[in-house]
């Protein structure tokens, strides 16, 4: 009947069942009766696109919606979780996709927050200090818990969330992608910790985008597909290809399109750019870097988290001002970086590793969201020409195939994979002639993903050149017609096409010699 | 970076400037003369936001222009009753001659006056009262006693009936509270009616804003009674947009000079009731003190009466009836 | 896509917009009047022309806020500049004797001045908006107070024996104090509607207001698609301080007078009006139709409260419901 049964009853009776699951929002159905079930000691991995329905049934088991049909038994007994709180007591855990950490609180208070360890009515610190000590170690992280959260890295905010987890003692943890904002090496990191707490014999349930740490974390994979869950099979009898056709429910054809753009021209030509480091920790971010990128060409860019892609691309694009150093010719021209405004005139173009914080702004339209790094184009004089405004916006939503109501639709209503493609809009109806990408894909689903590899491919074959940074190697090495490799702001290594390889990527974005 | 941490200070620096300006203008500077001054008076001033309040400093600065031996030294607390506290302990501890003060409030000031007054320091306390008895000379008015003579006027003008509209200062204030007792003791038993009554919190927006109420629902409006002279404008204005000034007399207190005493001169207010702010008489008051001579404890300033007839020759002294 | 879905959403949608929302909560207002009419006195066309007029000022007040507050920024300044501005335009017409020509234009310099520094200390500096304009709100009202020396800038003029002298008002003051069409609507009502237009205008099809709404919306994303963020956002603090200034104008020839004490108080009733009109104190989202309609909600509030006499202790306790009401109104709907 159901497709948990289809597994062969292995290590224990569940800790956790979901059945007949069905929850609707203001009329729209989102899961229409999903059944699974969760053991202890295993990575149960939640796979599925945008929309599946996997964020609502976390939130679900969460507490967060209580207002569903269905039920949910835990350890043999029914419960019906009265909130978040609720949930927690009863041992589950969940660590949300959007982080849920206070930035400008210690991370102590954070790992404690409104489960506080008090003594009559006094917080008592040195306890909640001692214990935060005591779990970030068995995390591998050896930091100050009195300090403040936002004086570190993401990763570390991230490490924060699952010490939550452990702290409390939950048996069920839950991670929504965990590792969209951490590098290789904390990825790594996390995924034996995730091993760890699996031989501790508690349950993990695992949501990801990502094929090859689906593989490398998971023993049990549940696939949803529009609000059902489509099946559960022992990861090692579900091939990848079979994975990614039961989550589109079609064949994709292949996941990264074959390149077909020529090379052209020299485009852009940069030598010993150094970009100073926002966060004014040391002096710079990038120094003395050297490179160039042909028309058609794209680039791609690695490194670990904090290696300088990312402020690279900024100090191109201007976003810092007059600071960068170096010498630059664009197109044949000299170029300084002043302003984002003056980048976009010269034909650049930045698509930001965030779109939330620095990309999207919610309370616009699709239309608007658009036309906003071109907006001259459509009002000469100061006055916007809005029929012609909104005509290359519904030109460009057909063409990228963005799939909103109406182009005065409000942006925050559209999904992950539909608002990248809508800051995608953006820039391309600037003309640019360098696109400058920061981890375009990351949190869409991987229809999305693969229409976008296969803009970038008709995008460089019309002359444009990219530099693209993505922490997804697998991505980085199919689209990219050469990959550089910094670490520490400075170039290490570069490879082409042919000779790039995960390993030797790797040990180059770690420091490390390779030997070609 | 740089630029941003020297720069803000210098801002801060040329606000401070421009504002320090802007507080010595107002408080002027002593009269200075070739001989040097015997006495030195610090008066203490509640706040200078009101224009009366304004108008007082002024009638002691003009008393005391002609006086050389005395020198005037001018504070003012902005409506703040610890920064005034704090301006009466300094000058008591500068070792003026007279004190002249103002109080904002009785309660938190009669304590740094008694001990002024203790010290041997004559206090003279203006307009508002303080709690006890440790001061040498209270000047001041009374509200109740002008708003009665508001009474009466308006029932010898309109002879005996007529609908009034009544627009109130601040009732939560002592001094709006006196001149609509005052008044209403005034107009008792006769057939005067006040119809609309509005609190106009002493300003003139507001004050107009609720004439024009009264306009919308009188048709028949014999007297406004505004507690101030811009109250009594404000409800003028109103009166001259519906092009019905002509059938209302309208009534004010304070009857500064270039308020409510030019109104009356220019035909808008029939009548304006002087509120005295006692600066002349604390002055002479202070030279009495000064060269030894007895005074009361308690001087309760006669008001005047402004009409337009009587208005180029400086008024009509109110008579107790 | 469905014709028969179609006319139904589109009913739906007008119901859940934000103008349809602030239209409510002033027919709401409105029926509070019609049920409490003063014998009638509500019914009446000079009811509604006399609170246009009294609204106007504060409207004036709410254009340049809601351009402010739309880029997520708070102008605190604006009843201090009123009064600066009430009081220079006295002083200049009605004691210097300046023509209008002059005395207009040099009062709307010194306004949008005062706005251009909060402005500039906002977006050079980045100085917090509130901060940086409540210091220009205690620094205008000082030097209001400085240059009309504490005291009301009227006809009369004190010469230098110390009586008074008064002059006729200027031909400005009485033009722009007058009511035109028969005297059925006041000239600074018509002033109110047409910086309102203006800023309509402004926000609805100029560059600059699409780029104060992307500022509000996400100030970095606006920077990064080369929104130039400093000049736009020291165009729209000065631009508030422009209208504060016109608002001072209108508020002088209405009280024939340049009071130092002027609009104190005024900036809270302009951001109740662009609050209730359904502006979001987030920035980014709202228009110039809902301040318009904001503005109309308080002034039939005041003038409902006005005719039937309430007294001053009821009258804040029912702003303050009915301000509540009407926001709790708009959220309601979502």
């Amino acid at each position: 009947m159901t497709a948990a049964q289809q597994t062969a009853p292995r290590l224990s009776a569940p800790v956790l069942r979901m059945t007949g699951i069905k929850k609707s929002f203001s009329g729209v159905a989102v899961l229409i009766g999903v059944d699974w079930a969760l053991r202890a000691g295993e990575v149960h991995i939640l796979a599925g696109e945008n929309g599946a329905g996997k964020t609502t049934l976390i939130k679900i088991l969460a507490g967060v919606h209580s207002d569903f049909s269905g039920t949910i038994t835990l350890s043999g007994k029914p419960v019906r979780f009265r909130g978040p709180q609720d949930a927690a007591g009863h041992g589950i855990a969940v660590i949300h996709q959007d982080i849920a950490v206070v930035p400008s609180m210690s991370v102590r208070d954070n790992i404690f927050l409104g489960r506080e360890i008090v003594r009559g009515h006094r917080v008592c610190f040195r306890a909640e200090r001692d214990r935060a000590r005591a779990v970030l170690g068995r995390l591998g992280l050896d930091i100050d818990s009195s300090r403040l959260l936002e004086d570190f890295p993401v990763s570390v905010r991230q490490m924060v969330e699952i010490a939550k987890a452990l702290v409390h003692d939950a048996r069920i943890i839950v991670m929504d992608e965990p590792t969209s904002a951490l590098n290789e090496v904390e990825a790594s990191r996390l995924f034996k910790i995730v091993g760890d707490l699996r031989s501790q014999g508690r349950a993990i349930v695992f949501i990801s985008h990502r094929l090859e740490e689906i593989y490398r974390v998971g023993q049990t994979i549940t696939v949803l597909r529009d609000g059902r869950a489509v099946g559960t099979f022992p990861a090692a009898e579900l091939p990848p290809d079979r994975l990614v056709e039961l989550m589109v429910g079609r064949a994709v054809d292949r996941l990264f399109p074959p390149r077909t753009a020529k090379l052209g021209g020299l485009l852009l030509q940069a030598e010993g750019v150094s970009v100073p480091d926002p966060s004014g920790i040391k002096p710079w971010a990038v120094e003395g870097l050297d490179f160039r990128l042909r028309a058609g060409e794209i680039l791609g860019l690695a490194g670990l988290r904090g290696g300088g892609a990312s402020e690279l691309v900024h100090g191109l694009f201007g976003s810092f001002g007059k600071r960068v150093r170096g010498r630059i010719r664009l197109a044949g021209e000299a170029y300084v970086p002043q302003s984002p405004g003056c980048a976009i005139r010269r034909g650049l173009a930045l698509l930001t590793n965030d779109r939330k914080s620095s990309g999207l702004v919610p309370t616009m339209s699709v239309g608007r969201n658009i036309s906003l790094a071109s907006l001259g184009r459509f009002s000469p004089w100061g006055w916007i020409k809005t029929g012609r405004e909104a005509a290359a916006a519904g030109r460009l939503i057909e063409t990228l195939g963005i799939k909103a109501g109406a182009a005065d639709e409000v942006v925050a209503n559209l999904s992950g994979g539909n608002q990248q493609k809508v800051l995608l809009a953006r820039w391309l109806e600037t003309s640019p002639k360098v696109l400058l990408l920061d981890e375009p894909t990351s949190g869409i689903d991987i229809g999305a993903k693969n229409e976008i590899y296969r803009l970038l491919d008709i995008w460089t074959s019309e002359g444009k050149g990219v530099l693209l940074i993505t922490s997804e190697l697998p991505e980085l090495l199919a689209l990219s017609d050469r990959v550089m490799v910094l670490h520490r702001g400075r170039f290490i290594d570069e490879f082409d096409r042919g000779e790039a390889t995960q390993e030797r990527v790797i040990k180059a974005a770690m420091g490390m010699e390779n030997q070609a | 970076m740089k630029t941003k941490t020297i720069l803000l200070p210098a801002a801060g620096l040329a606000f401070l400037a421009a504002f320090s300006v802007a507080c010595g203008k107002d408080h002027g500077s002593p009269a200075s003369s070739a001989a040097p001054p015997k006495w030195t008076i610090g008066v203490s001033q509640c706040n200078l936001g009101e224009p009366w309040r304004v108008q007082m400093n002024q009638d002691i600065r003009s008393a005391a222009e002609g006086h050389p031996e005395i020198k005037v030294i001018y504070k003012d607390s902005q409506n703040d009753s610890l920064r005034q506290r704090s301006q009466i302990e300094e000058y008591a501890s500068a070792g003026v001659d007279l004190i002249i003060v103002s109080p904002k409030e009785a309660a938190p000031l009669t304590a740094p006056i008694a001990a002024a007054y203790r010290q041997g320091i004559p206090v003279i306390v203006l307009d508002r009262r303080v709690l006890g008895t440790e001061y040498t000379c209270f000047i001041g008015a009374d509200n109740v006693r002008i708003g009665k003579a508001a009474g009466h006027w308006a029932l010898r003008k309109l002879g005996g009936s007529g609908k009034i509209v009544e627009l109130e200062g601040l009732m939560t204030s002592t001094p709006g509270q006196d001149r609509h007792a005052g008044f209403r003791e005034g107009i008792e038993g006769s057939g005067l009616e006040i119809v609309f009554e509005a609190d106009m919190k002493w300003l003139e927006p507001d004050a107009r804003r609720e004439m024009e109420s009264a306009l919308s629902r009188f048709p028949r409006i014999d007297l406004v009674y505004a507690h101030n002279d811009p109250g009594a404008h404000g409800a003028f204005l109103a009166a001259q947009a519906a092009g019905r000034e002509k059938d209302i007399l309208f009534v004010g207190i304070d009857g500064l000079p270039h308020e409510g005493q030019v109104y009356v001169k220019r035909g808008i207010l029939a009548a304006s009731f002087e509120y005295p702010t006692g600066g002349r008489e604390a002055v002479e008051t202070a030279l009495k003190i000064l060269s030894g001579e007895a005074v009361p404890r308690e001087i309760t300033l006669s008001s005047r009466v402004y009409t337009p007839e009587n208005v180029e020759a400086g008024g009509e002294w109110l008579r107790d009836n | 896509m469905n014709l028969g879905i179609s006319p139904k959403s589109r009913v739906s949608r007008l119901f859940r917009s934000p103008s349809f929302r602030a239209l409510a909560a002033l027919a709401l207002v409105i029926a509070i009047g019609c049920v409490f009419n003063a014998e009638g006195t509500f019914f009446r066309w000079h009811t509604h022309r006399d609170m246009l007029r009294h609204i106007s000022v504060f409207g004036i007040l709410a254009c340049g806020m809601t351009l402010v507050i739309i880029t997520s920024g708070i102008d605190l300044a604006v009843g201090s500049v009123l009064g600066l501005s009430a009081v220079l335009f006295s002083l200049f017409s009605l004691q210097l004797g300046w023509p209008a020509w002059l005395a207009v234009p040099t009062c709307l310099t010194a306004g949008a001045a005062c706005g251009l520094t909060s402005g500039g200390l906002i977006a050079r500096f980045k100085i917090q908006p509130f901060i940086a304009t409540l210091a220009m709100m205690v620094f205008a009202r000082g030097l209001a107070k400085w240059v009309s020396g504490g005291r009301k800038i009227s006809t009369a003029v004190q010469l230098a024996d110390g009586s008074f002298e008064y002059r006729e008002a200027p031909g400005v003051f009485r033009i722009l104090g007058s009511k035109l069409f028969g005297g059925n609507i006041a000239v600074v009502t018509l002033i109110f509607l047409a910086c309102a237009l203006v800023c309509y205008v402004l926000l609805a099809r100029l560059r600059l207001g699409r780029q104060l709404f992307a500022i509000g919306g996400n100030e970095e994303a606006a920077r990064l698609s080369g929104v130039p963020v400093s000049a736009a956002k020291l165009l729209a603090y000065g631009l508030c301080g422009l209208l504060s200034a016109a608002a001072g104008i209108c508020h002088a020839v209405q009280e024939q007078q340049g009071d130092p004490e002027a609009g104190a108080g005024y900036e809270l009733t302009a951001i109740a009006i662009v609050v209730i009109g359904g502006t979001s104190m987030l920035g980014g989202k709202g228009g110039m139709g809902l301040t318009l309609n904001g503005a109309m909600a308080i002034g039939y509030l005041e003038k409902i409260l006005s005719l039937n006499a309430v007294g001053e202790a009821t009258r804040l306790m029912l702003t303050g419901l009915i301000i509540v009401g009407a926001v709790l109104f708009q959220k309601h709907r979502k």
